[in-house]
């Protein structure tokens, strides 16, 4: 029981902004048709469709096990969805192996809790996939890794261990280590939710600079004020559903369904 | 008072204790004395009885070290104990095989820990025992030389491998690459000193040397046991971890008593081979199924997240496992894996009950059993203590270390 959405994403990108038009035109990169998952019995997605074009900002909201994580998880098959279609930059996403390797290192992701790898250094905690997938000779895989660490603004860390790092550090060298493997896509899923509040905006920072350079990139957040700013199109989930999706304008002016203006009304 | 955070108070009330000038060290002294040893009219009777026990055991042991005792249970069978049927004209071998893995101990100390006051003292104690058991009854003093020279090769290693910075660099990964494969290649290079050329035969390898053969086979072949079976049973494929499971419950569910009757006995029809390549064998199998377990440990502790972040970085299920997450896994498990080699080492003396091994232990029985010693068996058997001691106190030092040496930037 799919709630269709009232705008399809061409008709949001018909708005005003300059950031909206870029977007106009533009192939998807992502394609998900009727996509189904379940745990044991419980359904945690119930055909969810949705189609992000290059370069688009979607940012994923929904109240917490609405199956926003699970989402996302299935588009670079760290779940695998048990019935409907997933195409990213024209490969789908099934059992075959090879795919499901050329798509992990198409597609990046930053988790919640980052996920560093505590036994490595920063340095090698971002040169590790470039080296070892992409085969990137070890100089070249360190300029990569420096240059990254300036980009995120932490280049002085690079020969510390995660441990030694704040967690808005340490979350910016887990955005950092996903772009060392090139991601034509990036997948937040709650970047900063486990951050302490003066720690937010340096990470929000550091994603937003990467929207403005044209990086396609799914967030799931619960930080309105960048869902506001940065996305082209937010989308809705409810109980394992993709109920609303439109523009921001669209989302907190007036949004269409009940349950959307019951958690927007909690949330804001 | 008005209500604050925890941490606001911690930060007002810490300071003024941090400040205060130190008062001059007999006073400290003074206090540290009363604190510790008199707190109160019970804790001062507590130091008193304790103190007065230790005092007797002390005088107990001196008066038995050095005027009770008979050495020359262990000094006439300095050999035998030692090396046994290990060829006497191969010495020069027992020496250099000592000479290279001091060498090796002062580099792995000098790449990834220091000498402290306390290493030093155990050194020059156990060195101490050594030189006065080889000085004793004269004619050693070549070996006395020999040992010498061992221990100042151990510092002479250290010194060098010391003066590396520890600063991830070009130079210290050489380093640390260098003693790793030193380490890892320490056995093989230890048997082809003793054994190749016209050295001692594997029949050959006796008494202490038996032991410190031994024991370092089935802890490294343990843990080459050990890896693939944690990860077996770890397995989402059932028969994969059936299997391990199996084979880990059977080994684990008979002493090491009886797996050795069967490398005496049953797998003499199967593999046939030399018995001691057998006890080899049967070591390394028993070892490897405990080591399994905490390596599994090992493996739970880890988070989910670590395999996610691995895959989502498009590294392979094998890269994940090489890379990420065994490493983490031996990490975490290394506590209990030295308290298993520990045990394992002590266990080694149960290979005399294969009766024609011979080892420390069962070459004591030997030496007590001559005529002239039948009286003397507590001093073969506290020799025989303190050299297990001393192998075992250096295993749980390292083991120290190590995790000391993972509290920084670890976790
Ligand atoms: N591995 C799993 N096993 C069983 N249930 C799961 C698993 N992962 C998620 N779920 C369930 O699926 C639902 C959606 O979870 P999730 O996608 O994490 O929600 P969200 O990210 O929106 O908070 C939740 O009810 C959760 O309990
Ligand atoms: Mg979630």
């Amino acid at each position: 029981m799919t709630t269709e959405s009232s705008e399809s994403p061409a008709a949001a990108a018909n708005g005003e902004s300059g950031r909206q038009g870029r977007l106009a035109g533009a192939p998807d990169i992502i394609t998900a048709e009727g996509v189904s998952k379940w745990f044991g019995d419980f359904q945690a997605l119930d055909e969810v469709s949705l189609s992000v074009k290059e370069h688009e900002i979607v940012v994923i909201l929904g109240p917490s096990g609405s199956g926003k994580s699970t989402f996302i998880r299935c588009l670079n098959r760290l779940e695998e969805h048990d019935a409907g279609r997933i195409v990213i930059d024209g490969i789908e996403l099934n059992e075959d192996v090879r795919n499901m390797q050329t798509i992990r290192s198409e597609v990046g992701m930053v988790f919640q809790q980052f996920n560093l790898f505590p036994h490595l250094s920063v340095m090698s905690n971002i040169t590790l996939g470039p080296q070892k997938v992409r085969r990137l000779p070890k100089q070249e895989a360190n300029q990569l890794a420096m240059e990254l660490l300036e980009r995120v603004g932490i280049p002085e860390q690079a020969e510390k261990y995660p441990a030694q790092l704040s967690g808005g550090q340490q979350q910016r060298v887990a955005i950092a280590r996903a772009l060392a493997m090139q991601p034509k896509i990036m997948l937040f899923d709650e970047p900063t939710s486990a951050l302490d509040p003066e720690m937010i905006k340096e990470v929000l920072d550091v994603m937003r600079e990467l929207a403005e350079s044209g990086m396609t990139m799914l967030v799931v957040t619960h930080e309105m004020g960048f869902a506001r700013e940065v996305a082209d199109r937010l989308v809705f989930f409810d109980e394992g559903a993709l109920v609303e999706q439109g523009t921001p304008e669209h989302f907190f002016e007036n949004p269409r369904e009940e349950r959307t203006k019951l958690f927007l009304s909690q949330i804001l | 008072m008005t209500q604050m955070p925890v941490a606001q108070q911690r930060r007002i009330v810490l300071p003024p204790h941090r400040q205060r000038a130190r008062r001059p060290r007999s006073v400290r002294a003074r206090e540290w004395v009363r604190r510790n040893l008199f707190p109160s009219k019970g804790g001062t009777l507590l130091t008193l009885v304790s103190g007065a026990v230790c005092g007797v055991l002390l005088a107990g042991i001196i008066w038995f070290v050095f005027f009770d005792a008979n050495w020359q249970v262990i000094t006439d069978n300095r050999w035998l104990l030692f090396a046994g049927s290990f060829p006497h004209d191969g010495e020069w071998r027992l020496w250099t095989g000592i000479g290279f893995v001091f060498i090796l101990i002062g580099l792995a100390y000098g790449t990834w820990s220091s000498l402290g006051r306390k290493d030093h003292l155990f050194i020059a104690l156990a060195g101490a025992f050594t030189i006065f058991l080889m000085a004793h009854g004269g004619a050693q003093i070549w070996s006395t030389i020999w040992f010498l020279m061992a221990i100042g090769l151990l510092y002479a290693a250290y010194a060098v491998a010391v003066r590396v910075p520890r600063e991830l660099g070009p130079r210290r990964r050489l380093q640390q690459r260098v003693v790793a494969g030193l380490l890892a290649l320490s056995l093989p290079i230890v048997m082809i000193i003793l054994m190749v050329g016209g050295g001692a035969t594997m029949r050959q390898l006796d008494g202490f040397v038996l032991n410190l053969i031994l024991a370092p086979v089935g802890i490294v072949g343990g843990l080459i046991v050990a890896i693939p079976l944690a990860l077996g049973r770890a397995s989402s494929m059932r028969i994969i971890s059936w299997t391990c499971t199996v084979y880990i419950e059977v080994v684990r569910g008979a002493p090491l008593l009886g797996w050795l009757f069967v490398a005496l006995f049953i797998l003499d029809d199967v593999i046939g081979g030399d018995l001691i390549v057998r006890t080899m064998v049967v070591l390394a199998v028993f070892t490897g199924a405990y080591m399994a377990e905490y390596i599994r440990g090992g493996l739970q502790a880890l988070s989910r997240g670590q395999y996610e972040a691995a895959h989502a970085v498009g590294l392979n299920q094998f890269q994940s496992m090489q890379l990420i997450i065994l490493p983490q896994a031996l990490r975490i498990s290394i506590p209990p894996m030295v308290g298993q080699a520990i045990a394992i080492w002590k266990d080694t003396t149960l290979v005399t009950v294969i009766l024609t091994l011979r080892e420390f232990k069962g070459n004591a029985d030997s030496a007590i059993a001559q005529m002239e010693f039948i009286d003397d068996r507590i001093e073969a058997y506290v020799f025989v203590a303190v050299g297990f001691w001393i192998v075992a106190f250096m295993m749980s030092r390292v083991s120290q270390r190590v995790e000391r040496a993972q509290g920084v930037g670890e976790r």
